[in-house]
């Protein structure tokens, strides 16, 4: 680190959760690419809920570093609310959030920060990128569906390391899980987002197997950024447009069976497919209710919930264009 | 500059190189002899060629310009909404940004507003667009949007309109729905005229908002019917929406249990079953509408909030209180 006087130019945030690396050991590799950069940092870990060994591992740290803050969260709230928790502590106008465990090897680092100067966010895609076949088949599948989705491809969403204006967290709300959502949120907030190969860590290596329930959250995450990017402030166009199809699908077997009831004399009485029709008539009705409902919330929240965002408001008084005018422009 | 000029007008730019200049100029030279002090809004919308760069020189050369620059491309309601809220005027004129409509038409939408009229709507009686592809549609839109929201207008369309800022700046405005601000307006019973104005065909460039799929416009509309209608009252709604159901499910169920008892036959389970269904369901939708009920409750968006923007005060005076 730099002299202890100058401002701080770069909050490190390490969010720390169940899975990670000796606290030691990543902090070094870390150092390596940091101290690089020649920019004067500060280092904050958000422990999500009391991670012992990663906490005693930090003390010997805290002894050594004095840009160093460690808070611990009570529970485990989700690596995005860590990471909202650490950023509170932030003072750095930019801000680099780092995985708990080898994702990216230290010395990559730079690349991501140097990456700002031609955008507000720098996400890392680890490549070249190792595991097996199958791994990559599973990885292209989610991040084809989330591209489809959303309309954004981005090939790593899993990778924390992430270089960033600070204007992108404050103006970004996650919660839970969110963080593998960063990237997509702050493109749709109109942020310029770019996405940065660095190596993939040597140590990077996930050897368990991935379970179902692990399957069934990446599902859910991709039902979240379906509603988080794509209907958020549509809610019938969603709704609507399921409900209207549920409705014509049962009123067509509805009137389907009618006509032959009263044409052909097929009794309606002994017929299960009354169920399903009617069924399906009520339901495209709920759908289409729950819509406008959506909407209503909407309605009332529109003045809060805002739809653009400005990056400048330019006027000048006449005071500027006497003396100065080529600067000073007034931001919201 | 005062900080709260009389007027302003708002114009949202996309890719406007060559037509935000001419406009510039152009409301300069209609506003100035009106001698009301006026600012310019110019909110760029994400453009990607010299429209900021020049706005910006407008913005250097005349400080009743005021730039609102987007981050990105949003759209056309986000632009006006943007330039609505950044706007410091009492009356508010909304314009394209294409040099379609005239600036010397904006003293005609002041005389009215003095009048005492809240909107001013233009409608671009002698209109220089293709007839199949915009002209067409846009009198069956606007027909239909008369029809639905109860606010007949001939052109919902035409960007050129004039607001009382007290009153539009608290109408929410997002996703399409600049097409339907007076519709939207609507609820709270604002006084609105129509007045015929100048339209001119495109000079620069080519049409950037066209007309987008069927389908956004009628479920927007029905939104705003829904909002505007029944701002207050969902449960009211939503019961009214289930007496149908009410009254198929009834009828089905009553049938199967008469047909059983009277003449002594096996229940039909699917008979019964759909009129269960159908009651089950207006459950469902009483219980929504009382979620409706909980929502407004919650919000600020009551109805008395618009009856006040539109309100007219009159104190009442005698002569003896002077003295």
């Amino acid at each position: 680190m730099l002299q202890k006087d100058s401002p701080i130019e770069l909050s490190v945030i390490i969010p720390v959760g169940d899975r990670h690396s000796d606290a030691r050991a990543l902090f070094a590799d870390y150092e390596e690419g940091l101290d690089k950069l020649a920019m004067h940092y500060e280092v904050i870990f958000v422990l999500d809920g009391p991670q012992g060994d990663f906490a005693a591992g930090l003390q010997p740290l805290l002894r050594e570093h004095g840009n160093m803050t460690v808070v611990t969260l009570t529970r485990s709230f989700g690596e995005a609310t860590a990471l909202m928790a650490g950023f509170e502590h932030a003072s750095a106008e930019l801000v680099l959030t780092l995985p708990a465990y080898f994702q990216i090897r230290g010395s990559e680092i730079p690349k991501l920060v140097d990456a700002l100067q031609s955008a507000d966010a720098a996400v890392a895609r680890r490549w070249p990128r190792a595991g097996g076949r199958l791994e990559q088949l599973r990885r292209n599948a989610f991040h084809g569906l989330i591209a489809w989705i959303t309309g954004l491809r981005f090939r790593d969403l899993g990778c924390g390391a992430r270089a960033l204006r600070r204007r992108v967290l404050e103006e970004i709300s996650l919660y839970g899980d969110q963080h593998r959502f960063l990237a997509l949120l702050a493109d749709r907030q109109g942020f310029r987002v770019k996405e940065v190969d660095v190596a993939q860590s040597a140590l990077d290596r996930f050897t368990g197997h991935y379970r179902t329930r692990e399957y069934a959250h990446r599902v859910l995450d991709i039902f979240t950024v379906f509603f988080l990017v794509r209907f958020t402030k549509k809610p019938l166009r969603f709704f609507g447009m399921v409900g209207v199809t549920t409705f014509g699908i049962g009123a067509v077997l509805l009137l389907y069976l009618v006509i032959d009831r009263l044409a052909f004399s097929h009794g309606l009485a002994d017929r299960p497919a009354l169920l399903l029709s009617s069924l399906l008539v009520v339901l495209g009705l709920q759908l289409f209710a729950l819509g406008l409902l959506g909407e209503l919330i909407i309605f009332t929240h529109a003045k809060s919930i805002k739809d653009y965002q400005v990056k400048e408001v330019i006027q000048f008084t006449h005071a500027q264009l006497a003396g100065n005018p080529e600067n000073e422009a007034v931001t919201p | 500059m005062d900080n709260h000029p009389k007027l302003s007008v708002i114009v949202p730019f996309f890719n406007e190189e060559e037509s935000i200049r001419p406009l510039y100029v152009a409301i300069v030279s209609a506003v100035e002899p009106l001698g009301v002090s006026f600012e310019m809004v110019f909110v760029d919308d994400g453009s990607s060629d010299e429209t900021v760069r020049i706005a910006t020189e407008l913005a250097v050369a005349d400080p009743r310009v005021r730039v609102v620059q987007f981050r990105r491309n949003y759209g056309q309601t986000p632009a006006m909404a943007a330039g609505i809220e950044h706007a410091r005027g009492e009356i508010l004129i909304t314009m394209d940004g294409d040099l379609q409509n005239d600036p010397t038409d904006i003293r005609l939408f002041l005389d009215k507003i003095a009048e005492g009229y809240d909107i001013v709507v233009g409608w671009r009686f002698n209109r220089q667009d293709k007839l199949v592809s915009r002209k067409i549609p846009s009198r069956i839109a606007n027909r239909l949007i008369g029809k639905v929201t109860g606010v007949p207008i001939n052109d919902n369309g035409c960007s050129l309109k004039a607001y009382r800022a007290s009153l539009i700046k608290e109408i929410p405005l997002y996703s399409e729905m600049h097409r339907f601000i007076p519709a939207m307006a609507s609820i709270a019973g604002p006084r609105i005229a129509e007045i015929k104005v100048k339209h001119h065909a495109r000079q620069f460039g080519k049409s950037k908002y066209g007309l987008s799929r069927i389908y956004k416009v009628l479920l927007d509309l029905l939104v705003i019917k829904t909002v505007a209608s029944f701002t207050s009252r969902p449960l009211i709604w939503f019961v009214l929406l289930s007496l149908p159901l009410v009254a198929v499910g009834t009828a089905t169920l009553g049938w199967s249990l008469y047909v059983m008892i009277a003449e002594h036959q096996d229940l039909s389970l699917p008979v019964a079953g759909t009129g269960l269904i159908f009651l089950s369901s207006a459950l469902i939708l009483v219980s929504g509408g009382a979620f409706g009920e909980l929502v407004y409750k919650t919000s600020d968006m009551r109805e008395h909030h618009f009856a006040r923007l539109t309100a007219r005060l009159e104190r009442g005076y005698t002569s003896d209180t002077e003295g």
